[in-house]
């Protein structure tokens, strides 16, 4: 099986501060803890699940600047037998359709001969869950998204789709294909920094555009089709009631909020 | 059994003179209720293959309290032995999947618990403390549970407030400060230990920093003992404002009438040996009256806090030593427990709890008592 | 008249709410780009569904085939991009579901047509189409404005009000273009979650916890939370971290792959608020939230809200509770 995996290095701001830059158009990564965006650790797993079964070869790639290399480090230490980044300063402003079709670039030239594509359903950043899907129709291939479990079957693979409600849809699928997962499809091993340090020695490869055929026009906000006009703090429509004090108190009142609407069984 | 790094666990912990006389094991606080049996595991580290380990759950019961490297006649170290073996699972990627979480957010975020990097300082939010960069006497390094943990903050802004008080000249590092590490080498994560050392030292150089003092007796111990090249002196918070008590900075003036018992921390005191210090404040404090449990010091009984356990569900069943050592002092007629680590104020809050003590028992942090001998 | 597409959406013989959302919310926009609104249907034996639509459009297309009865992203994809070169629309909507995201990334690459997903608004300026959509998890809005038209989107849940609209709209069928049975993929079958022994859609009460209670394995945090729920007569339900984790089964997950639920009481902990979240709780009747981050967007769908350490909240709310129950 020749896998490919397609990662991001994303900051975390499930808790974090996000401040919006003064030009509007991103966020300061100051302070920001970064790692592998966590649709992708799920992606990177099932490729390695998917290559320990079937063997094979797993080739891990990113677009990104060189901080990206520590995700990309991960993956080799899980079990991604070489890595590849891109980077180049025409990237920048990429859509999703621009970024498509750099990955798929990048994957002719170095995995031409591919089986299937693993990539994340949604990034926890931009939160477009549309990368993966693009990627399959540049590449025409067939997709799917929000993949739950992946039984791989001559030439085929049986996979469920998680849907909405509690559902799931069992397909089946002709490789090679994208498969966009979900979180959940698996459960991520760990990898320690005696791992990543061991797995220096595997190859990471840093290509520029014009080394995967692309040209400057065809990525960045030329060859995208959506452009980012500016980023702004969402307005508070509505805003919860907010207690203040210690948590006795808060917790008293509450309590006594709840009483009084007649929530506490008695 | 080879470790990670490849030699012979025989030869790397100099297992062959061991006796198997197995008084690591009858000090071990957890071998009765779990199947943590330190001789027996000497003995396999010699014998078995690594594969051995690969089903040992309770090798995550361990608190590396190191009692059982106190009590060899060999001067073997047991406990290291443990230690080698967890390695091994961590590179065999078969950890509990919260010591996994736990190690995943120390390499990102660096801390255990999960948050935010840019989250550490909160705690110190209402109050004004020197940053490294200022440069200052001590470093205070404040430590990841302090920081995060909201039960714990409060011994963190009791020791701003004492160091103020006593007049020490200090500063913090803030959100760039990270985990020391003594617990991530204590799971077995040698790698990441090493590179949060290295950090650092960097990080303590690049401020010229000359003395640390800590909050927990974790932080201290690996400072003082496993920090290779680390120039810096290092004090545990008792060790300093015992310092500033002999000096007449630090006065404790108000009375607070009660029987309070002190927990050794094993990380300060039978493995540091730091037992005087935390004593004599206490007893500094006007209207204290300092009890001592049946084993003390030396022989002070682990609060189960320590090497990891604070992220791994303990395979161990029947009463917790904390919970022993709670009935313990209430039998003694203890008020207050007065702790002087992280992990103790937590495991012990809880086993006040589970116990049915609460609301007859408390659990202080010295530097909490402090703090009420001095505002009142 | 320029066209505004809303595609359909159906399973296992129902309409889905997106769908009356995207055709109600989308009438401003319509409006502005000069458009008037045609649901697209593509199914098999549809005439019920047409029925239930007329008074949600101006038009109506139907494309009816037996290849089309359960969705599959290939075969919508062929009949859908044969449909927009015909007429083209100036603006194709598609429910940010299961369903849209496999479907609209691929058809939009396919007819170079720009998308934008996962769309919470619309602005027209200059005559030109801006989408508003959420970033980092709800805590920064984006403004995109399009290369060129005609534009795609995809909608989210619940972002849009259905408000009858009492249109009657024409019905036009339109022979389907499949000529062949799509076989690069092949529905199988539906499987349903394994129905455990709580119903949370049925519990009059909830407490949910999220990834802020941290290791729920942990007796002492699964003790805490267990007993504020038996407190409250509240069933225990969560977001999807702590299914994935393993320590609720998935049919107490609430939200857009897990249960919608409309509790009288929904006690939030440590749950951001994430929409896929919120999609499955906005309508419970009095929503409190504990969360450490005042900036939560939890906090913009509650009534109540402690910005506070929920293990210092939850422990201290059971005791309140038990002397109000204790008092009465
Ligand atoms: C297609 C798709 C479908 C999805 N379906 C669902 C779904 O059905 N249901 C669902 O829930 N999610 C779903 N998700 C995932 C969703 O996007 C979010 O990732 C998820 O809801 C986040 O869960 P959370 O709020 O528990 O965790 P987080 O977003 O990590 O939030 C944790 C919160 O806890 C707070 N916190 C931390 N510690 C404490 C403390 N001690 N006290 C108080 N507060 C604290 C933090 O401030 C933070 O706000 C789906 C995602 C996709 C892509
Ligand atoms: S105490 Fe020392 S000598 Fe005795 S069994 Fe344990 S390791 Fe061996
Ligand atoms: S370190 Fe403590 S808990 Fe671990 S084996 Fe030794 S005595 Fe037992």
């Amino acid at each position: 099986m020749k896998i490919v995996v397609c990662v991001k290095h994303v900051p975390d701001t499930a808790e974090a501060d996000v401040v919006i830059t003064p030009d509007k158009k991103g966020i300061k990564k100051e302070g920001l803890a970064f790692g592998i965006n966590e649709w992708d650790e799920y992606a990177l797993e099932e490729a390695i699940l998917t290559k320990e079964k079937y063997g094979g070869e797993v080739v891990a790639i990113t677009i990104g600047g060189k901080d990206s290399e520590d995700t990309l480090r991960r993956c080799l230490a899980k079990g991604a037998d070489r890595a590849v980044r891109v980077e180049d300063p025409a990237l920048e402003g990429s859509d999703a359709y621009a970024l498509a079709k750099a990955l798929g670039a990048v994957i002719k030239k170095e995995m031409p001969d591919y089986d299937i594509i693993f990539t994340g359903t949604q990034a926890g950043d931009d939160g477009f869950a549309q990368v993966g899907q693009t990627l399959a129709e540049t590449l025409g291939i067939p997709h799917a998204a929000l993949v739950t479990k992946v039984e791989i079957q001559d030439g085929k693979a049986k996979i469920h789709r998680e849907l909405e409600g509690g559902l799931e849809e069992v397909l089946e699928i002709q490789l090679p294909a994208v498969l966009a997962v979900q979180t959940g499809i698996n459960e991520p091993r760990y990898v320690s920094i005696m791992g990543i340090r061991k797995a220096k020695k595997k190859e990471l490869k840093v290509l520029n555009l014009s080394d995967v055929g692309l040209s400057p026009d065809e990525v960045g906000e030329k060859g995208s089709l959506l452009k980012l006009e500016e980023l702004y703090v969402p307005p508070v429509e509505k805003m919860a009631e907010i207690l203040t004090g210690a948590p006795e108190e808060t917790a008293a009142r509450l309590a006594s909020i709840l009483d009084e609407k007649g929530l506490i069984p008695k | 059994m080879e470790t990670v790094e490849g030699e012979s666990f025989g030869e790397k912990y100099d297992l062959f003179v061991c006796l198997q006389c197995g008084k690591c094991t009858g000090s071990c606080p957890l071998s009765m209720r779990s199947q943590l049996n330190p001789r027996k595991l000497v003995r396999e580290a010699l014998l078995l293959e690594n594969e051995a380990v690969m089903d040992k759950d309770f090798l995550w019961d361990c608190t590396t309290c190191a009692t059982c490297r106190l009590r060899c006649p060999r001067d073997l170290q047991p406990v290291e032995v443990i230690i080698g073996m967890r390695s091994i699972l961590i590179e065999e990627a078969k950890v509990p999947s919260t010591v996994q979480e736990a190690l995943e957010s120390t390499f990102k975020n660096g801390n255990p618990w999960g948050r935010a990097p840019s989250k550490r300082v909160e705690w110190a939010a209402e109050l004004s403390i020197k940053k490294a960069s200022e440069g200052a006497e001590y470093l205070y390094y404040v430590g990841c549970t302090p920081a995060y943990d909201p039960r714990v903050q409060s011994v963190a802004r009791s020791l701003v407030r004492l160091f103020d008080a006593a007049g020490v000249d200090f500063a913090i590092l803030g959100n760039e400060e990270k985990c020391c590490g003594n617990e991530i080498r204590r799971m077995g994560e040698i790698g990441l230990f090493e590179m949060l050392m290295e950090d650092n030292i960097e990080m303590f150089e690049n401020y010229g920093v000359e003395r640390i003092v800590t909050t927990s007796p974790h932080c201290y111990n690996v400072f003082k003992n496993e920090y290779e090249g680390l120039k810096a002196e290092v004090f545990h918070y008792t060790q300093l404002l015992c310092d500033k008590l002999d000096e007449g900075k630090l006065k404790l003036t108000k009375e607070l009438k009660k029987k309070v018992i002190y927990q050794d921390p094993c990380f300060l005191g039978k493995q540091n040996k730091v037992f005087e210090e935390p004593r004599k404040l206490l007893s500094s404090i006007p209207g204290v009256e300092l009890l001592e449990y049946d084993r003390e010091k030396m022989r002070s009984v682990c609060c189960e806090g320590g090497g990891g356990r604070m992220w791994a569900e303990a395979t161990a069943t029947g009463e917790r030593t904390a919970e022993m050592r709670v009935k313990e002092a209430a039998a003694l007629g203890a008020e207050v427990i007065a702790v002087a680590c992280p992990f103790c104020l937590l495991t012990f809050e809880d086993a006040v709890k589970t116990t049915g003590y609460e609301g007859k028992i408390e659990v202080k942090d010295i530097s909490e008592l402090l703090i009420e001998a001095i505002e009142g | 008249m320029a066209e505004v597409f809303v595609l359909v959406e159906h399973r296992r013989g129902e309409i889905r709410d997106i769908t009356f959302e995207m055709l109600s919310g989308c009438r401003d926009v319509a409006k502005s780009l000069d458009a008037s609104v045609t649901a697209v249907l593509l199914g098999k034996n549809v005439d019920n569904f047409v029925e239930q639509l007329k008074s949600w459009a101006d038009k109506i297309l139907v494309v009816e085939d037996d290849k089309l009865e359960n969705f599959n992203a290939e075969a919508y994809q062929k009949v859908l991009s044969h449909l927009i070169k015909e007429r083209n629309p100036v603006l194709t909507l598609i429910g940010h579901t299961s369903f849209g995201m496999d479907l609209a990334p691929a058809l939009a690459a396919e007819l170079g047509i720009p998308l934008a997903t996962d769309c919470i608004g619309f602005e027209v300026k200059d005559g030109a189409l801006i989408a508003i959509r959420q970033m980092y998890g709800g805590k920064v809005n984006a403004r995109f404005s399009f290369k060129k038209s005609p534009y795609m989107a995809t909608i989210r849940s619940a972002a849009f009000k259905a408000e009858e609209l009492g249109l009657s709209a024409e019905v036009e069928k339109v022979p389907s273009p499949l000529t062949e049975e799509v076989t690069t993929k092949r529905f199988l079958e539906y499987v349903e979650a394994v129905v455990g022994e709580v119903d949370i859609t049925q519990a009059e009460r909830i407490v949910a916890i999220g990834r802020g209670v941290g290791d729920y394995s942990d007796e002492k945090v699964r003790s805490m939370i267990e007993e504020l729920a038996n407190e409250l007569g509240a069933v225990i339900a969560c977001s999807r971290p702590i299914v994935d984790k393993g320590w609720l089964p998935k049919d107490r997950q609430v939200g857009t792959s897990g249960k919608t639920v409309k509790p009288k009481l929904y006690l939030a902990l440590g749950i951001s608020g994430a929409f896929q979240h919120v999609a499955g709780m906005s309508a419970s009747e009095t929503i409190v939230a504990v969360n450490k981050d005042p900036k939560a967007p939890i906090f913009t769908v509650a009534d109540y809200g402690i910005v506070d350490d929920l293990f210092k909240v939850v422990p201290a709310l059971t005791e309140k509770i038990r002397e109000i129950k204790g008092g009465s």
